[in-house]
């Protein structure tokens, strides 16, 4: 009897591991078959030359350079002329600072001009009209990330959800077989994401109208698995967890409308930059050490980590629009903010947040301005920032002295490293049960040694499946972007992604002794509330990037 | 939009990175999951989940050393097995670094690489070791210490199985004493080092003859003593005018001083290196203690004294049995390893098979010509004796190295007894006992 009862209990959590891999396959399976605008949006006249140029994009540069989206081989065109955009009332031309200017239908253009069909734009002695896209017939790219073809997904997307549900009951179950007991609160935390996440997918269909729900699902997937490995250790927590994901995703809906207008950001985001500092300088002034990093406030006994919420107005500042780029090339404001906010977080001691923040810096710079000796200026800059702190206050550096020799010393400096590979190897593939673990009772594992806890005790195949989210996120965002109705979206999707991609490799490879220990949460898994709605908060800039999300008439009014 | 497409390669670039990141960890977990999960802090091992449900550590004649009963780690029936086999199985407390229940307790207890501890106790094959050592060997040489403290390894140089590793003081993991004899915890046979005394000349002899092609027709007057670079070195006796092959068997200092000095620092220094005394060797997955010689700044009459075992001198129990292994082998011999079924690889050449054969001569002689061939039953045995002078008021440390050729019994040992005194009297009968028992123990009836 036992016998059998022990191959199901090992059953179970090989079902598991295979279910997981399962559902994050479906949910980028389902993805890469959603149907994309293939054909042309509209279709550019060369009157000069008698050439007909399909425009695939919302946001188009126009010019003699070979990097502009619709190449004019004519001398007297500027390198960047000018950008033909689209916004929900229709298509328009903004001059680029060019030489010769701008003319629509012969009347010179500064700033944007709305077009109308048949009208005709004059760059230099070339002329473009503007004419219907289904006048073109041609071959438009393709998208490696999507499949051709067929646009049904193999699962639909509430189907998919209950997948999500039910692999989260499959956890409760666990808990009960760990602990021998029928554990009513896993069920009540399950309970509360089935509900949760099926609000969620109401609003979402309901009142947006958004058939597709991939992201949402992925984010719901780890919320509930980082809410549901919390239970039995700290109730609370994993109710904090779930209360904070839904304000995330409160947080998260109301993102997608304040952005819906990829104009609004420019007058925004002076403000923006001010709050974001703001949050910043009362951190530091009323920071709270906790691990070592002072990087929490506490607000009538609700702490707070004000970083986290900064990191959505970081990438909401480093994002603009093209012709904003095109006129505005100059990243000195931005590099300013960006010190400003990595020498603050260092100053709290949080140096794994102030290395996302610089990463995601670079990305941010590399795609905005193509700029590499700005680039490499700035990572000149800030190694000689860290060189100078490590000379006046060399303690820094012991604390990342252990990095790489964890097992050496694995009582004092490498504690937390070698207990994370020690119990990792210790759960196998498969893990040894939810709630069963050792490592769950190590200081501040919740937050920074979450995937060693979700190796220990689900095995490191779901460990590696919740790594491969996020890796598949930044792919996905990369795909997405190509289609964005701004290059504001397709910016911040991809830095967006790149942020919680950097976070989850410090989390990840710092506690497993590949990089040096930093203490950063791993998103949407890791104990901690402000982190959670951060992670929500960047989701939807990841969301925004689709076109299709802002494709109803609920938001734009009738296309 | 093209541009920023294409700059937005570096986000890739980055995903990539981190996949290659998971690549390398998941890398470390295939090649590294054993050293992490056998932990000593490893709650899965500790107290109710760990040696009491572990497999049984045999010996070379499936005699069980340690196994599991009840929910409960027990050892060999008999006292004197039990502490002459510690080093090498272990106790239930982990308290030995070296040890197998310390270091393969992962594989003891079940750990596999698919499941981890995972897998519940009715569904887990444990890990049963068998090793190479002969229990009851172990068990009367370790009584033969008789309180001494000190090391004997006894290993077959032609297959690499070890028959005997003891290591005293040693104590009983049956009932672990309160208090543990300091040292216990150390394996002297592989993990200390010990001033070698005489034994060294077997270094000494082997860089005179592979540095002077005449070595073996120099002749050394013995005076008892005799000045080198403005001090003495002193002789037990005055051995007269002696070749070197007499000067090897009487142990004569002066000789053995005036051979350094031939050979000279560098000479002495490289045939050192070569033969192993400053390097460490991997038995069965420990490393061994590292020996000392360095005579690159020393003065004519450190040198001198270096050459007879004293001045800066360590040697390692184990290396040194590797080295003899060695010489009665042809110049090379397998490297122990005291695990079943483990691959031992070779020590490489260390000398050439002129060296080893004319070292063999020495050896074997001193034993036929001084110490007499009853000492080690009918064994065709070649050795050398030392007596380590350590200062401090102590008595000196007492040696005995050596192998025998017989066919069937390719054994090598080394024996050293702590302030045992002279070498001959207090290390020979341990030496003697080991012998002729790991002898029998591979089939000899004598």
């Amino acid at each position: 009897m036992q016998f059998f009862a022990d191959v199901a209990v090992v059953g179970l959590r090989i079902l598991l591991a295979v279910y997981a891999v399962f559902i994050v396959y479906q949910c980028f399976g389902s993805m890469r078959r959603q149907k994309r605008q293939e054909a042309p949006l509209v279709m550019l006249y060369n009157k000069t030359i008698r050439e007909k140029i399909p425009v695939l994009c919302w946001e188009n540069s126009i010019g003699r350079s070979k990097g502009s989206d619709i190449v004019i081989s004519d001398p007297t065109v500027s390198r960047n002329h000018c950008v033909l955009l689209r916004r929900k009332d229709g298509w328009f031309v903004s001059d680029s600072d060019s030489k010769s200017g701008t003319k629509v239908n012969g009347r010179p253009v500064a700033s944007r001009h709305r077009l109308s069909l048949d009208d005709e734009i004059q760059i230099g002695s070339t002329t473009l009209c503007l004419r219907r896209a289904d006048e073109f017939r041609g071959e438009v790219p393709h998208h490696w990330f999507f499949s051709k073809g067929s646009s049904k997904p193999s699962v639909s997307a509430p189907l998919l959800l209950i997948l999500v549900n039910l692999f989260h009951l499959f956890m409760a179950v666990e808990v009960c077989i760990a602990y021998h007991q029928f554990c009513l609160q896993a069920f009540e935390v399950w309970l509360a994401m089935v509900l949760f996440s099926w609000l969620l997918y109401t609003f979402s269909r309901g009142v947006f109208l958004r058939k597709n729900f991939e992201l949402e699902t992925l984010a719901l997937f780890l919320t509930g698995t980082g809410a549901l490995l919390l239970v039995e250790q700290n109730i609370m927590d994993s109710w904090i967890q779930i209360i904070a994901a839904m304000v995330g995703a409160v947080g998260y809906m109301l993102m997608l409308l304040f952005i819906a207008n990829p104009d609004r950001i420019v007058k925004w985001r002076m403000a923006v930059m001010i709050i974001a500092l703001g949050f910043l300088a009362i951190n530091l002034i009323f920071g709270v050490v906790e691990f070592g990093a002072a990087n929490r406030i506490y607000i009538g006994g609700v702490s707070l980590q004000p970083s986290e919420i900064v990191k959505i107005a970081y990438i909401f500042v480093g994002a603009s629009a093209l012709d904003h780029l095109q006129t505005k090339r100059n990243l000195l404001e931005f590099i300013i903010f960006s010190a400003l906010c990595v020498g603050a977080l260092a100053l709290m001691g949080d140096f794994g947040t102030a290395l996302i923040f610089f990463v995601t810096f670079l990305v941010i710079s590399i795609i905005r301005s193509g700029d590499y000796k700005t680039v490499i200026l700035a990572v000149a800059g800030a190694a000689f920032a860290v060189m100078l702190i490590l000379q006046f206050k060399p303690y820094i550096a012991d604390r990342f002295a252990i990095w790489g020799h964890a097992l050496e010393d694995p009582y004092d400096a490498g504690y937390q490293q070698s207990g994370v590979l020690t119990y990792i190897s210790s759960g196998g593939l498969f893990g040894t049960g939810v709630g069963n673990g050792i490592l769950r009772y190590y200081g501040a594992s919740e937050t920074d040694l979450v995937f060693g806890i979700v190796s220990e005790e689900m095995g490191l195949i779901i460990a590696l499946a919740i790594a491969l989210v996020i890796f598949g996120l930044v792919i996905y965002s990369r795909a997405i972007s190509t289609r964005s109705r701004s290059t504001f979206y397709s910016i911040s999707a991809c830095c967006a992604a790149a942020m919680m991609l950097t976070q989850t490799a410090l989390n990840i490879f710092g506690s497993t002794d590949i990089l040096p220990l930093t203490g950063v949460t791993l998103p949407f898994v890791s104990a901690g509330g402000s982190s959670m709605i951060s992670c929500w908060g960047l989701l939807a800039f990841i969301k925004a990037a689709d076109e299709r999300t802002y494709s109803k008439a609920i938001l734009n009014g009738k296309e | 939009m093209k541009r920023i497409m294409s700059r937005s390669i570096i986000s890739l670039v980055l995903a990539l990175s981190f996949l290659a990141g998971l690549g390398l960890l998941c890398y470390r977990y295939i090649v590294d999951h054993d050293l992490w999960a056998s932990q000593t802090y490893n709650q899965y091992l500790s107290s109710g989940k760990g040696l009491s449900e572990a497999g049984t550590i045999y010996d070379r004649n499936k005699t069980a050393l340690a196994y599991s009963e009840g929910g409960q780690r027990l050892y060999h029936d008999d006292y004197n097995v039990r502490l002459g086999t510690l080093h090498a199985v272990g106790d239930s407390s982990y308290n030995i670094a070296t040890a197998l229940q310390t270091r393969y307790r992962a594989q003891l207890v079940g750990h596999s690489s698919i499941f981890g501890y995972g897998l519940p106790e009715s569904l887990r094959s444990k890990g049963n070791m068998r090793l190479t050592l002969d229990a009851d060997v172990c068990g009367k040489v370790y009584e033969a210490f008789g309180g001494y403290k000190g090391a004997c390894f006894v290993y077959n140089y032609k297959t690499g199985d070890v028959l005997c590793m003891v290591s005293a003081p040693s104590y009983d993991p049956q009932n672990e004493p309160e208090t543990i004899p300091e040292g216990a915890y150390l394996n002297n046979a592989t993990s200390s080092t010990y001033s070698p005394g005489s034994i060294y000349k077997i270094v000494t002899a082997i860089a005179l003859l592979e540095s002077n092609p005449d070595a073996e027709n120099l002749t050394f007057t013995c005076e008892g003593k005799k000045e080198f670079d403005g001090d003495d070195v002193t002789c037990l006796e005055e051995h007269g005018t002696l070749s070197l092959r007499d000067a090897f068997s009487y142990s004569c200092n002066i000789a053995f001083a005036e051979g350094a000095t031939l050979a000279g620092a560098d000479k002495m220094q490289k045939t050192s290196e070569k033969l192993g005394v400053t390097k460490s060797f991997n038995i069965s997955g420990i490393k061994t203690a590292q020996g000392h010689f360095d005579v690159k700044n020393a003065n004519g009459n450190e040198l001198a004294w270096s050459g007879v075992g004293q001045y800066t001198d360590m040697v390692n129990p184990a290396q040194m049995a590797i080295l003899c292994g060695a010489i009665a082998n042809g110049g090379e011999a397998k490297l122990p390893t005291y695990i079943d079924n483990v691959y031992s690889g070779s020590t490489g050449r260390l000398m050439s098979a002129d060296t080893a054969q004319r070292m063999q001569e020495f050896m074997r002689y001193t034993v036929s010509d001084h110490y007499g061939d009853t000492m080690f039953g009918g064994l065709t045995v070649g050795a050398k004796t030392g007596t380590a002078e350590v200062g401090e008021g102590k008595e000196p440390n007492a040696w005995m190295v050596g192998y025998s050729t017989d066919e069937d019994y390719p054994l090598a040992f080394a024996v050293v007894v702590e302030e045992g005194g002279y070498g001959f009297y207090s290390a020979g009968p341990i030496a003697r006992l080991a012998m002729i028992e790991s002898a029998r123990s591979l089939g000899y009836e004598g």
